[in-house]
């Protein structure tokens, strides 16, 4: 991944961000974050079209909500209908929501349908492809104060552009590690996963994970075609 | 239907099985036993044994070993291949950068171990693929 420039101010977050490796260092990191500044949980939410239909639990690329939080929502409520989730498409401006805010009709305060007295809202985008996301923090505080509003926002523009560049950009065309081209060769070699990780000592997990990267790095759909094009482009004999 | 998970912890301090054990107790929506081996010796055996292990918790100094570089390793050769995490009381060692190539899924700090990371890590390495 390509380094930023000290330009790039990150303050006290640079070095946990330039460490982080995977989900989990960014859920550390957001999770941290959320509770640093009296929130008790964060979602990383990606935005669509404005009219497309919209569950909340498809959206959230990342987050720590209580399991099946979401899921229960989307059964009972419609997340696109939600004043909060129409206002992503008006403004980016940060918003704070509280679970008495007026002017909410019925159906449209997703605080109250969530069971949260505070929202914090950061509209963020991704550098390279312009796609919007929002990281939320979620609490049962009263409010935020101004100074602390704006560190937070930064903090979360911050975690969520190397979030985005290391756990969600679209490697395509991004050459292969050692050790992803060690586990297409066993790929081509017909092993399955559970043998690759036995012959290579990582965890299933991992090696999935890997054969998802090389998937999008190679830019095809499945096993069998990334091999086909690994040959051709002779990534592989 | 409530997910089940088996997680080994391996610590040579007895305290952070109990520490454990009570964050466990908060996990909802997830059905975890912990089992508790205090050496690397005694995880290796109980993973011979043969009983479900759905993840290894494992802590990165054990003595004598030096570190996760050494045991994650060992766990492996035995053939496991379930996530297995590093619990660390400082991540700042620059050795944990290449945890992947020792073996090892993911690091986290003492301090950041509650419920909710308990709860998010098992759903990102348990959820069906």
């Amino acid at each position: 991944m390509a380094r930023l420039l000290e330009n790039h101010r990150r303050y006290d977050l640079r070095d946990d961000l330039e460490k982080a490796l995977n989900r989990v260092d960014f859920f550390r990191i957001f999770h941290t974050m959320a509770l640093r500044f009296g929130f008790n949980h964060f979602g990383i939410l990606q935005l669509g079209n404005e009219n497309d239909a919209c569950m909340l639990s498809t959206r959230l690329v990342l987050h720590d909500l209580p399991s099946g939080l979401a899921e229960e929502y989307d059964k009972r409520h419609r997340f696109g209908d939600s004043l909060f989730y129409k206002t992503l498409h008006t403004s980016i401006i940060s918003s704070v929501w509280r679970s008495d805010d007026p002017g909410c009709a019925n159906g449209q305060n997703l605080l109250v349908q969530l069971g949260f007295e505070l929202l914090l809202s950061v509209p963020v985008h991704a550098a390279a492809t312009g796609a919007r996301y929002a990281v939320l923090f979620l609490g049962d505080g009263n409010d935020i104060a101004r100074s602390e509003h704006f560190e937070l926002s930064y903090d979360a523009v911050c975690a969520f552009d190397y979030f985005y560049r290391i756990a969600l950009s679209n490697k395509a065309g991004m050459g292969l590690t050692p050790r992803e081209t060690e586990i297409l060769k066993w790929i081509s070699h017909g092993k399955t996963a559970s043998e690759i990780a036995l012959i290579v000592s990582v965890s299933e997990h991992t090696v999935n994970s890997h054969t998802a990267t090389i998937l999008k790095k190679l830019d095809v759909v499945n096993r069998t075609q990334m091999v086909a094009k690994a040959i051709r482009e002779q990534i592989i004999q | 239907m409530t997910q089940k998970a088996d997680i080994l912890l391996v610590d040579d301090d007895p305290a952070e099985n109990l520490i454990l054990r009570g964050l466990i107790k908060k996990v909802s929506n997830i059905e975890i036993e912990l089992h508790y081996c205090q050496t690397i010796e005694s995880a290796l055996e109980f993973l011979r044994s043969g009983k479900p292990v759905s993840m290894v918790l494992m802590d990165n100094r054990l003595q004598p070993q030096r570190d996760f570089r050494e045991t994650v390793p060992a766990l492996r050769h035995q053939g496991f291949i379930g996530p297995i995490g590093v619990i660390s009381g400082s991540l700042a060692d620059p050795y944990f950068q290449n945890l992947e190539e020792y073996g090892a899924d993911f690091r986290i700090d003492k301090s950041e171990i509650d419920p909710t990371a308990i709860e998010f890590i098992l759903r990102e390495y348990l959820a069906p693929s």
